[in-house]
Order: structure tokens, then C-alpha cells, then sequence
């Protein structure tokens, strides 16, 4: 057998797709060359690379994600029983059959109609349409997960959650809310730290700004207080120096805090002089 | 050689029909079946965990998601790769590409660190790793799909979209260029 012969026969061979009169005589090419034969080794030792096993928390995530996926279809089911099929569009309604053997016949016309449609498009506009569509979904899953992992019994799946939030481009209130919340209430440092971190980009919305002083005039951890100052005082929100000066009145505050109040002040051109007045 | 799981009953087929018509709970007995191969199979492309798990979750939401694309008949497996070679490149699209591919793939090497494997062993797993992060993407990954996924001939055709002809070619081309690498890194000459 010559080298080309054994290259062809090579894929089959470590597919196991050859019969046993092929295989043998491929082997036999094999102990004379070592050229083909350092390629079957290749493939051998390939197979014998072990991996990692991925961590329990992905299990947890799926399951999280599960659950939300199923909570949100309980409850758009639920918002379609009282909103009585609110599902039609007003203006359809009026002519849309109400028996629904007629329902599915008007849908497989539109179904006949709509792959006609699709048939007369070009690939390249369907394949924009898919696209974009599929961005629309990931947007969507990415706030479902930060959503839901933010309501996590557990403080790193909450963490993780707030991480998950970084990934949405543009969130909806739902999830800036719950960041909102985040920051305000949640009894661990280490996230409501990292909520205040993932707010940062979202400063240009007015909710976000406007939670971000609420919160800055309910914390008590000074780590989080100097975050949110730094946050205040780097969106230079217009409500930054008022806020700043209220915490800087509270007697008990650490002292590393209130150096950060004045440097804040400082910064914003309210420094010791004008904040005195 | 069949990369879809024993067909135990339900197979994967009847599970993603029952999900696709609104039994949700059933892609957990989908993710119980493929996560880890998908893990695998992503941390072997891109050697990054953290990125390998995000995708993973991606890409069963994203079965959620696109049920209704899943049709009677078809090849849960390669459904369920092009899913997740889309969400790769959606993934990628995002970020730098491929930069973390050499950096990571130490970390993903650390299963050949444990302690019972010999020295010699670990040091040609841990070469051939860096001759596999060296192969050209596309390379890397019919090497991926056909020698640790499991697929078959037919079903990494249909994925990327050529004939099994064609597939055997880039195999070998994969494979040839891989055990260049390889002999480069390692010293020796590459016969």
C-alpha cells in the first residue's frame, strides 16, 4: 500500500469505519512508514487529553434559568386569561374566528402564506432577520438570568447574578430595579459592592442615579459607602454634593469614610470652604 | 462511534419533541446528558472555563428559545452543535477574539496535573494541548468534534455545511497539521 492509500484510508480507520481486511493491511503499511503511522499516534494520544469537569455552579445556573423560563411562561399564561386573549391585537379581534377550528385553519393560511413569503425573500435578508432575532433572545436570556440569580437563596449566585447583569446592553427596568434593590438591601457586602460596581455603567439612566443616592443614605458598611461615593462623585450627579454632605453630618461615620465625603466635596468643586458655609 | 447518548428510553429526540411542545422540565434531562460534553467541548476550542460554562448556559436557553426550530426526525446532535456553534460565534463576536485561547489553556491542562499520571505522560499531554491551541480554528475544531465529541463523518458535514468526502479531507489536513505542531514543539523532526 502506498502512503497516498493509507492517507485516504486514515479518517475511516480512526472512525473505525473500515472492515477488518482494510484495517489489517492499513496496520501493515503502518509498522514500514512512520510518517502515517506518527499521524494515527497523533490521533491515539489526542483522545487520551483528559478535561476539566465543569463547576456544580453551572447545574445551578440551569437550574435557575429553568425556573425563571417556566415562572415567566406561568405568568404570561396567567396574563392571558385575564386580559381575556388579550393576545389578538384590538383591531384583529374584531374578525379573528372565536371557534378554534377556524383559529387553526387561519393559521396554517398564514403559515402557507408566511413560508411563501419567506421563499421570495433573499438568504441574506432572512439571515439578517435570524440574526437579529437571536440577538433579541440572548438580550432577553441575559436579563432572565441576572433576574433570577439575583433572587438566589445564596450570596455568590446573587453575586453571579449581578456579574450576569454586565452582559445586558440595554436593561429593562426589571433588572435595573433589581440591581437598585440590590445595592439597597442585600445583606451581603460583597454583592451589594458588586451592584454598585455593575450600576456604574448604567449611570446615565435618571432611575439608577436617583437609587444611587438613596442607597448612599442607607448604608452602613463604610466599604460600600466609599464605592458609592467614588460612583457619585465620578457620574457627578447633581444630587452627588447633597447626599455627601448629609453622610458627612452623621457623627458615627468612620473616619476613612468621611475623608472620601471631603475628597468627594473636594472634587466636585464643594470642597471644605463652600461645604462650611 | 455515534456521538448522540445511549439511546435510552426517551432518547433525546422524543425529549426535545416534549420539549418543544411546552414540557420545559425535560431539557433538565437534556442537560444532565450534554452539559459536560458541551463543557468540553467549548473549553477545548476556546481553553477558557469561565467563558466554556456561559456558553453552555447559553446554549440550553437558547434550545428553550428555538424549540420550534427542532423538527421530528432531526439529529438531536447536530441540532443541539449548530446551537452551539452559533453561540460561540455570537460569544466571540462580542469579546476580543481568541485571546484567552494560549493563556487559558494551561488551566484546562490541570486535569493532566493530577498526581497519578508520570511525568513523560504529562508533559506530552501538555505540549500536544499547545500544538492544539496552535492549529487554525477551524482546524481545531473538526478535530474537536470528530475525535472527542464523538461525531460522525456525516453529522460534522451536515454541520458545517459539506459532504463526508470533504470532512475525511480536513480531518487528515487537521490531524497532519496537528502532528507538525506537535514535533515542532516537541523537538523533533516531523517526518
Amino acid at each position: 500500500m502506498k502512503c497516498e492509500q493509507a492517507r485516504e484510508q486514515l479518517p475511516d480507520y480512526l472512525a473505525d469505519g473500515l472492515d477488518p481486511e482494510e484495517r489489517s493491511e492499513l496496520e501493515e503499511h503502518f509498522a514500514g512508514c512512520a510518517s502515517c503511522r506518527e499521524e494515527a499516534a497523533a490521533w491515539t494520544r489526542l483522545g487520551e487529553l483528559t478535561a476539566e469537569e465543569p463547576s456544580p455552579a453551572l447545574r445551578a445556573r440551569f437550574e435557575a434559568m429553568l425556573e425563571a423560563y417556566e415562572e415567566g411562561l406561568g405568568r404570561r399564561a396567567r396574563e392571558q386569561r385575564t386580559s381575556g386573549g388579550s393576545a389578538v391585537p384590538g383591531w384583529l379581534r374584531g374578525w379573528w374566528p372565536q371557534r378554534p377550528a377556524l383559529q387553526f385553519a387561519c393559521s396554517v393560511g398564514f403559515l402557507i402564506v408566511g413560508l411563501g413569503a419567506g421563499h421570495l425573500l433573499t438568504a441574506r435578508g432572512a439571515a439578517d432577520g435570524q440574526l437579529s432575532q437571536l440577538r433579541e433572545e440572548v438580550h432577553n436570556m441575559r436579563e432572565m438570568v441576572a433576574l433570577s440569580l439575583m433572587q438566589q437563596q445564596s450570596a455568590s449566585e446573587r453575586l453571579r447574578g449581578v456579574n450576569w447583569s454586565y452582559r445586558v446592553d440595554r436593561p429593562d427596568s426589571e433588572v435595573l430595579a433589581a440591581l437598585l434593590r440590590t445595592v439597597k438591601y442585600d445583606p451581603s457586602v460583597d454583592v451589594r459592592l458588586a451592584a454598585a460596581d455593575a450600576l456604574r455603567q448604567f449611570s446615565q439612566y435618571p432611575a439608577v442615579r436617583q437609587g444611587l443616592v438613596e442607597a448612599l443614605g442607607r448604608q452602613k458598611s463604610p466599604l460600600v459607602q466609599i464605592a458609592l461615593i467614588d460612583l457619585l462623585v465620578d457620574i457627578r450627579d447633581r444630587r452627588a454634593a447633597g447626599a455627601l454632605r448629609q453622610l458627612g453630618a452623621d457623627t458615627s461615620l468612620e473616619y476613612v469614610v468621611r475623608e472620601r465625603v471631603e475628597q468627594g466635596l473636594e472634587k466636585l468643586g464643594m470642597g471644605e470652604k463652600s461645604w462650611a458655609r | 462511534m455515534n456521538g448522540t447518548p445511549s439511546v435510552d428510553s426517551p432518547n433525546d429526540e422524543v425529549l426535545m419533541l416534549a420539549v418543544e411542545n411546552g414540557d420545559a422540565r425535560k431539557l433538565a434531562v437534556l442537560f444532565d446528558r450534554h452539559h459536560r460534553v458541551l463543557f468540553h467541548f467549548y473549553l477545548r476550542l476556546t481553553g477558557d472555563r469561565d467563558a466554556s460554562e456561559d456558553l453552555v448556559q447559553d446554549v440550553f436557553f437558547r434550545m428553550l428559545k428555538y424549540r420550534q426550530t427542532y423538527r421530528p426526525g432531526m439529529d438531536f446532535a447536530t441540532w443541539m452543535y449548530r446551537i452551539a456553534r452559533n453561540a460561540r460565534t455570537d460569544y466571540f463576536r462580542k469579546r476580543s477574539r481568541e485571546v484567552a485561547l494560549e493563556e487559558g489553556w494551561d488551566a484546562a491542562g490541570d486535569a493532566d496535573a493530577a498526581p497519578g499520571r508520570g511525568l513523560e505522560a504529562r508533559q506530552e499531554a501538555a505540549m500536544l494541548r499547545r500544538a492544539l491551541a496552535k492549529l487554525p480554528e477551524e482546524k481545531r475544531e473538526v478535530l474537536v468534534l470528530s475525535r472527542f465529541q464523538n461525531l460522525r463523518y456525516e453529522q460534522i458535514g451536515e454541520l458545517l455545511g459539506c459532504d463526508v468526502g470533504a470532512v475525511k479531507v480536513r480531518v487528515y489536513r487537521a490531524l497532519r497539521e496537528l502532528r507538525e505542531i506537535y514535533s515542532q514543539i516537541s523537538g523533533r523532526k516531523a517526518s
